[in-house]
C-alpha cells in the first residue's frame, strides 16, 4: 500500500534557513540517509522539498476564466514543507519510517520531534483522475 | 521549473463533496481528467495523486519505546490535502493558469467550485530533495 508522508509546517516555524550551519547540514545528511535507506529498500515512491510559504499563492478561478491569485494566510495556517510517497505493507510501517522523519536532528542536534501526517494515497490506479 | 498544484479542504467538505449527486461527481471529475489530459499533451504533466479521505490521517511524532506515537485527532479547521497535481511549466503564471482552471471545475448544479489552489514551487528544479 502506498502511503503519504507529510511534513507540515507554520511559517513562523520555518526558521530552518537560521540554524547555526553545522545543525542544518546534520539535518540534511540526516534526511538523504533516510532517502536512500528507503530506496534500498525498494519503498521509495517519491520525495519532494517544496520552497518556502513566501511563495506561495492561491488561485481560484476568476469569472473571465482568469486565474486569481493571492497570497495572503491566517498565521494559522499549515504550509507543506515536503512529503514522502513510500509503497509499504502496513500502515505501521509507514507510522515507523514517519517516526524517523519526525525524530531528525534540529538546533543542537536535538530531535525536532515535528508532527509528520501519514495518510494513505488511494490504492487503486487514480483512474477518476486520468 | 516544477509547480505543486495542491487541493486542499475540511473534513466537513470531504463530507459535502460525497453528498453530491452522481451526475455532479461525474461531470467535476470530467474535467479534472480531461486538464490531466491536456497537461500529458502538452509535455507539462509531472504527477497527480489523490489521497485516502481525512478520516484515515493519522499525525505521527518521533519514538516513545522505540515505538512511533500516532495521533488521529484534528482541529475541525485543519485543511487536508486532497490531492495534487505537479507540472513541469516555462512560468509561475502558467501554473496559476492551470490551476485556475481545476479551480473551475464544475460542482453541484455545474456551477464551478472555485475551491482555492495552492501553488508552490518544488525546492529543487530536479524534484526530490533527497
Amino acid at each position: 500500500m502506498k502511503y503519504i508522508l507529510m511534513m507540515n509546517t507554520m511559517r513562523a516555524e520555518q526558521g530552518v534557513p537560521n540554524w547555526p550551519r553545522a545543525d542544518l547540514q546534520a539535518h540534511i545528511a540526516f534526511m538523504k540517509k533516510l532517502g536512500q535507506d528507503l530506496r534500498e529498500s525498494g519503498e521509495l515512491v517519491l520525495a519532494e522539498g517544496l520552497s518556502f510559504p513566501d511563495r506561495a499563492r492561491l488561485v481560484r478561478a476568476g469569472k473571465d476564466g482568469a486565474p486569481v491569485t493571492d497570497g495572503v494566510f491566517p498565521e494559522s495556517k499549515e504550509f507543506l514543507a515536503g512529503f514522502w510517497i513510500v509503497d509499504v505493507e502496513t500502515a505501521e510501517r509507514a507510522y515507523a519510517i514517519a517516526a524517523r522523519a519526525s525524530a531528525a536532528p534540529g538546533p543542537g542536534g536535538a530531535p525536532l520531534n515535528m508532527p509528520i501526517e501519514v495518510r494513505p494515497v488511494m490504492s487503486a490506479p487514480p483512474q477518476e483522475m486520468m | 521549473m516544477k509547480y505543486i498544484l495542491m487541493m486542499s479542504g475540511t473534513k466537513a467538505g470531504v463530507d459535502g463533496y460525497h453528498a453530491w449527486a452522481a451526475r455532479d461527481i461525474e461531470a467535476h471529475m470530467a474535467v479534472l481528467r480531461s486538464i490531466t489530459k491536456e497537461l500529458t499533451e502538452s509535455g507539462e504533466f509531472v504527477a497527480t495523486q489523490p489521497l485516502a479521505g481525512p478520516v484515515e490521517a493519522r499525525v505521527v511524532r518521533g519514538e516513545r519505546n522505540g515505538l512511533p506515537v500516532t495521533d488521529g485527532i484534528f482541529p475541525e479547521s485543519k485543511e487536508f490535502l486532497l490531492g495534487y497535481w505537479m507540472v513541469d511549466v516555462a512560468t509561475p503564471e502558467r501554473a496559476y493558469a492551470i490551476a485556475g482552471r481545476i479551480s473551475a471545475a464544475p460542482g453541484p448544479g455545474g456551477i464551478p467550485t472555485n475551491m482555492p489552489i495552492e501553488v508552490r514551487r518544488l525546492a529543487s528544479p530536479t524534484g526530490g530533495r533527497q
